[in-house]
Order: C-alpha cells, then structure tokens, then sequence
C-alpha cells in the first residue's frame, strides 16, 4: 500500500511507450526517462542539506540553549533561509598569491561526488535510479574523490592553516576510508552481492532479520560503519581540518560566499549518504520492523535514515574534540584490527550455519 | 553502439588532453589534480567496456588512495609559494629515446591487438566471475602478489623506522 515504485513504474512506461509512439528510439525514450529520474535525484540531494541544516540547528539550540534558531520566525523555520540569503549576497574573496583556478575548482571536486553516489541507493522497495551491481563498492569509490576537492581547497588558499586542514583532510580520510568499507566486508559476505537493492531486500521480514541483528557481528560492524562515517565526513568529535580552536577554520578559511555554502552543502550530503548507507547495509533498507504492515518502504527508508542522522548531530553536540595523534591511533590501533577480526568472525558464522 | 563510440571518443580526447596537462602544468599540484582527472577517464573507459567492479576498483584505490596520498606528499614537502619552479630539464635526448622506445612498442602491440580478433563484448556485469577467477584458478598468483606488496610494505616500514641508539 502507497508504495511509490508501483505508479513510478507505470508512469515511467506510459511516458517510454508515448515518446516511441511519436517517433523516438526506445533508446533515446529510456535515456528520457532516466534524464527525469537523475534531475529528481539531483534535486532531492539539493534540498536534503537545507532540511538537514535546519535540524541541525534546531537541535543545537535545543541542547546548548542557542537562541538564534528560536526566534527567527515561527519555530525558527526562517533560519536556514536567513544563512541561505546572507551567503548568496555576501562577495567570493579569492586571497592574494592564491591559486585562482584551483581555489574555483577544488570546490567543484568536493561538491559533484556526492550527487553520483545516490544514483545506486534503495530509497525503497525498488527505488534505486540505477540498480548497480557493484553498488556499495561505486558509492565508496564517488565519495573518495570529494577527499581532493579538500585537500585542493586546502592547498589553493595559500594560507598555513589551510593547508595544514587540508593535511589533516588527507590523512584522516585516508585512514578511515578502510575501517569503513572493511566493516561492511561482513555485510557482503552475509548478503553474497555488492547491490544495495539485494542487500536490502536479503533483511526483508522483520527485525531479526536485519543485519543489525547478527550476534556481535552485526552490532560490532554497525558501530565501525558509525564512527568511521562520522570521521569520513570530518564532523565532530573527527572534525580536525577545520578545527576552529587550533585552525581557524581549516581547509575553507579563504572560502566566503555560496563556495563556503557549498561545502556545507557537500558536508550534509554526506552526512545523508551515510544515514541512507547504514540504513540499508545494517538496518533493513525499505523494510519494516515486522513482515508485512501498511507503511510504504519510503517513509521505513526516510524514518531510518532521519534516525541515523539524528545520531550524527547528537555527538556533535556532545562530544569534544579527539587530538590527532589519538585520533590517528584510534583509527589504526583499534579500529582496523577489530574490522579484520569482526571479518575472520563472519567467516566462522558462515561456516557454522552452513549458508552458501 | 554509435553513442558509445563517441562516448569512447570523448573520453579519450579527454584523457589525452588531461595527460597532457599532467606533463606540461608548471605546478606540481595542477599535475596531480589533472592525473585524478585522467584517472577517473579512465576508469569511465573500464565502466563503457562493461568492467564495472573495474571501474569501481580504479576509482577507489588510484583516486581515493593513492593519489590522495601524493597530495598529502606534495602539501607536505612543498609550500605553495615555490609553485613556479620548474618541472622540466633540459636532458632532451635521453627523454627521446625513452619515449621513443616506449611509443615504438606501443604501436607495435597496438597493431598485433588489431589482428587478433576482438573477445565478444559481453552485457553481463563481471563482478561474481571476477571473483570465482581470483578465488579459484588464479589463487596462487593472487596470492603471489599479495605477498609481493606485502614484501614492499616491510620494505618502506623498515626504511623508514626510527634509528634508535
């Protein structure tokens, strides 16, 4: 019931049929058709971080007494349009002695990622724009590369705590990359497939049967998947390059404007690919907490995800700031090696239970 | 077939331009953004020849590791105010015979490659196969190599260490 892929589909049909019937290829009517469904993605993806924004706000001000996202209009829904407005008049501030097209460009880097790695998630019973097969692995390899419009960002501004943020970007997103797709091994190797669609659909029938629910296994990939997600996207307690006590603010201290507007954009994107990631490698995807129901795959999908995002602006707000070197230590002394071991444990569970 | 062959043509304009930059940029770091350029062309070409977990693999090890890693080199060792030194020597005729060599073979095996007939390209997504191949009859080289790079990372810690007195 209210499933959206089942009148998605017919229109998408209806709209192939029509465009064949006044003449077009059935090639260039599907490539149509996915023109649509990529523009939606897109735009969805942009609006997300405006949402996201506000709650983070909202959330902030509620735990540390902020008085801002209060008071601006009613719920201090005009908050985010506010901080929209003020960085689309402010002016783009290229520092002397930088690089010029570099400094233009590192912010393109960072921001275009993100958009391609939404095209493979399941954002409900089949809600994928595109069904990759090797889903999981392609949104990890996109979502590297916004690791070099940093590092670029950081280097561009010809300024040193720019570049020591973008040092630290490196280092740090480098390091956690392989704690985070080695805690998702396990995942793989329970659902046998690299397809985000089939790994949600692998946990369908209830909570028992999410990946979450794994003894020890589950949980121990869940929290690794977590922590490493929180570092990947450079938020607090992880949020080293930009620092503010030590760094001003790091990699975008020379970025002023919709440019600074769009890191944050790319930040909140993330944050969202990361929700949107746990909820379907660990927590079930479209899938509610009990076979069957009436509430349609999307809003399951949504809730979840609202949930893991909510998680991610909880330790913001709670925790300070870890020191590099721990930070680094953590990542490699602990992290990894509980991957590894968490990796040999599936192993054994698959044996002991005889699956495929 | 015809979209992907301009896909294809596009693409390979794209790359030997974004090499070409690679070479002639006077700043280090412009060279290596222009390498990730290339790098992600190439692993669309690995996407358009239907080797996905090809592509997906090129993306996350070259551009996501290692060229992350020689940004991280470059920011470390150099500061932006010397971008301007250069990048090139005057050794002209070694660099002849160097690339001259190298562009001779080249052609050669591109012209054997013509002969030979071209393998069928298949639809099917190659990730499962690729697996079973690396698991199962190609076991030993794999594991080969990995030892290989195993051999290299005890090589560059030990290198590296600490001299201790």
């Amino acid at each position: 019931m209210f499933e959206l892929a089942i009148p998605l589909r017919a229109f998408f049909d209806s709209l192939r049929t029509q465009l064949v019937g006044l003449g077009f290829t059935p090639l260039e009517a599907w490539a149509s058709s996915k023109l649509i469904q990529t523009s939606v993605t897109v735009a969805c993806v942009l609006s997300v971080p405006l949402i996201l924004v506000y709650g983070e706000r909202k959330i902030s001000a509620f735990m540390q007494a902020r008085i801002g996202p209060m008071e601006t209009g009613p719920w201090g829904i005009l908050q985010t349009l506010a901080d929209g407005l003020k960085l689309f008049f402010k002016e783009d501030v290229i520092p002397n002695g930088a690089d010029r097209l570099m400094h233009t460009l590192s912010v393109i880097i960072a921001v275009a990622p993100v958009f391609v790695c939404f095209a493979p998630i399941p954002f409900g019973k089949d809600l994928a724009v595109v069904p990759l097969d090797t889903g999981i692995l392609f949104v990890f390899a996109a979502s590297g590369l916004s690791t070099i419009g940093i590092v670029c960002a950081g280097w561009a501004s010809a300024n040193k705590f720019s570049i020591l943020g973008g040092i630290r970007a490196a280092a740090q997103m480098v390091s956690y990359e392989i704690p985070r797709v080695l805690s998702v091994v396990p995942v793989i190797m329970l659902a046998s497939t690299l397809n985000l669609s089939t790994i949600a659909d692998a946990q369908a029938g209830g909570i028992l049967h999410w990946f979450i629910a794994v003894p020890i296994i589950g949980q121990l990939a869940f929290i690794i998947f977590l922590i490493s997600s929180v570092a990947e996207t450079n938020r607090l307690p992880f949020d080293l390059p930009e620092a503010e006590s030590e760094l001003v603010s790091g990699f975008h201290t020379e970025f002023s404007g919709m440019k600074f507007a769009l890191f944050f954009l790319a930040e909140y994107a993330y944050v969202f690919l990361s929700a949107a990631l746990a909820t379907t490698l660990f927590l079930g995807g479209g899938h509610g907490w009990s076979a069957g129901g009436w509430i349609p795959s999307w809003f399951w999908f949504l809730f979840k995800s609202c949930g893991i995002v909510l998680l991610f602006f909880w330790f913001r707000w709670t925790y300070p700031r870890l020191r590099v070197d721990r930070l680094m230590s953590f990542c490699w002394e602990f992290l990894l090696p509980l991957s590894l071991i968490n990796i040999v444990l599936t192993a054994v569970w698959i044996v002991f239970k005889g699956m495929p | 077939m015809t979209l992907s062959l301009g896909i294809f043509y596009a693409f390979a304009a794209l790359i030997v331009g974004g090499a070409l930059v690679v070479v002639l940029a006077r700043d280090v770091f412009r060279s290596a953004i222009a390498l990730a350029g290339v790098l992600v062309l190439v692993a669309g070409l690995f996407g358009l020849l239907n080797a996905d977990f090809l592509a997906a693999a090129q993306l996350l090890v070259y551009v996501g590791g290692v060229l992350v890693l020689m940004l991280f080199v470059i920011m470390l060792l150099l500061s932006p105010q010397n971008q301007l030194r250069h990048q090139t020597n005057k050794q002209a005729i070694s660099a002849a015979l160097m690339s001259g060599v190298t562009a001779t073979f080249l052609i050669v095996q591109f012209y054997a490659f013509l002969r030979s007939d071209a393998p069928a390209m298949e639809g099917q997504p190659s990730t499962a196969a690729l697996g079973r191949l690396l698991m199962g009859e190609f076991l030993v080289p794999f594991e080969v190599v990995s030892l290989v790079l195993l051999a290299a990372l005890v090589g560059a810690v030990y290198l590296s260490r600490e001299e201790r007195p």
